[in-house]
């Protein structure tokens, strides 16, 4: 076999790999959404689709392949199609750069577990990442319908203002870790005295809201908010392109918790173990990102709606000062004080 | 392929940018803006120039536009209410619209001229990047610093000044969002 055709190879089945496994992840998610809200709420949950209802996400995606897609009567016919694409789109592609493990070595070949790693693998994602608002504001405007427009505009005005503070906290981990690589960056948190959560703590919390508010989860779901606006931009949504949007968000969950765990815990290296084999670091990858995603469910199904001034209080008068304070302040530890970060790591390494 | 590539992408961004200036729904010309981007970004990528494309989409698709888009459904809710509110207006005239398109058509071949000048993509390396973040960042704090700040200087004073104006109306009493968004 040529080289260039094992490359070509070795690429479609990661391509297949990491994509199935975001979309199946998503899936799990949705199922995961409604037994976690059961557990909490002391219910059963989905229980009578194969083993503890396992296989429900399956049954809703043929049920929602089968059943009637309405386009109303008044929207923009051609708009209200394309917009659960736009919602999808952004999230699956984003995924590309994420490193889910270190160099896996299989059947002989060894490549790096992430589908492609960019130079400039964070403004790539914060690029594409930026774009997922367009399905939510054009779903919402070719509805024509008066809740889905809120909603559009809602989700408009809040993904624009907290995308600022999402930018500046991964900014801060950008300026300590010098590059724009995410492999690069990860690699550089091989224990974990090195993981940035320890130096860059109100980053990641600042990065952590900013990432509720991105993929509209509660307690920022204003674009949905069923109390008030019905189901905001997706109301008048149904079958495949109602679980578009869906899919769309849960795909950009899976990916802010790989953003999560590759910037700040150490993305694919193992805990006390800085040698351990390729698997049992995507093992680890995938165990830290089941932790976010599980935050998600638990924020959801705990806390209030936020009402949407103090939505926008938050975000502009909290958020964003802080994390230009955050930055500033890393940047001038940065520049001022080199000798500071030594002492920071001699504390945490000791002697070694 | 490349140069395939660079002449359809670039008759696609020429396609969108008269699309802009032509489309009856404000909303279609966000979307025909947002295609012309798109293309331009890819042309970068051709060239080479991975941050610059990357930082097109991030700034222009991702943020500005977004906030047209904004702008345009807060203000008019998204129905054709602001084309028959011009009708009668300068912008109407077909004299005028073909100007515009006319301009905007000049400054995306001036664009493509420009790129083209700078098209070799022998020179860039798949997966390397022509401008590294460091040269970028070098140039933009180092050679040009003074320009960078009296630019950043400048959209202060804008914010100042905007802020400034909108306060003052909603003193005498007038609801900027009343009369159309025109204030």
């Amino acid at each position: 076999m040529s080289p260039e055709l094992q490359e070509i190879l070795v690429w479609i089945v990661k391509v297949h790999v990491i994509f199935l496994g975001m979309v199946g992840t998503a899936a799990i998610t949705t199922l995961a959404e409604r037994k976690v809200s059961a557990w909490m709420q002391y219910r059963h949950g989905p229980n009578r689709v194969g083993p503890q209802g396992l296989l429900q996400p399956l049954a809703d995606g043929v049920k929602f392949l089968f059943k009637e897609s309405l386009v109303p009567e008044g929207a923009n016919k051609w708009m209200f199609r394309l917009a659960p694409a736009l919602a999808a789109a952004p999230a699956m592609l984003t995924v590309a750069v994420i490193p889910f493990g270190p160099d896996v070595t299989l059947f002989g070949i060894t490549t790096p577990f992430s589908i492609v790693d960019l130079d400039i693998g964070v403004m790539y994602i914060l690029a594409i990442g930026g774009l997922s608002v367009y399905g939510v504001i054009v779903g919402g405007w070719a509805s024509n319908s008066k809740y889905s427009l809120l909603g559009g505009l809602r989700a408009s005005a809040q993904m624009v203002s907290y995308e600022l503070s999402m930018i500046l906290a991964l900014l801060s981990i950008v300026a300590i870790s010098g590059s724009l690589d995410l492999r690069e960056v990860v690699l550089q948190q091989k224990t974990i005295g090195d993981w940035n959560i320890l130096y860059q703590p109100l980053a990641f919390l600042l990065f952590l809201i900013a990432a509720f508010a991105e993929t509209n989860r509660h307690p920022f779901d204003f674009a949905e908010c069923e109390p008030e606006l019905v189901s905001g931009f997706h109301t008048e949504y149904s079958a495949m392109r109602f679980a578009l949007f869906a899919l769309g968000e849960y795909c950009a969950m899976v990916v802010m918790s790989s953003l999560a765990v590759a910037f700040w815990f150490g993305g694919f290296s193992v805990p006390f173990l800085p040698d351990a084999h390729w698997a049992l670091g995507i093992a680890a990858f995938c165990a830290k990102v089941t932790f976010f995603l599980f935050l998600f469910l638990w924020v959801r199904w705990t806390l209030p709606r936020f009402r949407f001034d103090q939505l926008m209080n938050l975000g502009w008068k909290v958020m964003l000062p802080l994390a230009l304070a955050n930055l500033f302040v890393t940047g001038a530890v940065i520049a001022y004080a080199p000798q500071l970060k030594a002492l920071w790591q001699n504390l945490f390494h000791g002697a070694s | 392929m490349a140069e395939i590539l660079f002449y359809v992408l670039s008759a696609l961004a020429l396609l969108t940018g008269f699309g802009v200036v032509l489309a009856k729904s404000p909303m279609m010309s966000i979307l025909s803006l947002l295609g012309s981007f798109f293309c331009l970004a890819v042309i970068y990528l051709l060239a080479g120039f991975q941050f610059l494309a990357a930082a097109q989409i991030l700034v222009y698709a991702g943020a500005i536009l977004v906030l047209f888009l904004f702008v345009i459904m807060l203000l008019n809710l998204g129905d054709m209410g602001v084309v028959a509110e011009r009708s009668n207006s300068f912008l109407d005239s077909t004299a005028a619209r073909l100007g515009a398109a006319l301009a905007v058509g000049l400054g995306v071949i001036g664009l493509v001229a420009a790129s083209k000048a700078a098209f070799q993509p022998a020179q860039a390396e798949p997966g390397k990047a022509l401008d590294g973040l460091e040269a970028i960042a070098l140039q933009l704090f180092g050679r040009y610093s003074l320009a960078f700040e009296a630019a950043s200087i400048l959209l202060l004073a804008t914010m100042v000044a905007v802020i400034a104006l909108a306060k003052r109306q909603r003193k005498s009493g007038q609801n900027p969002t009343q009369n159309g968004g025109r204030a």
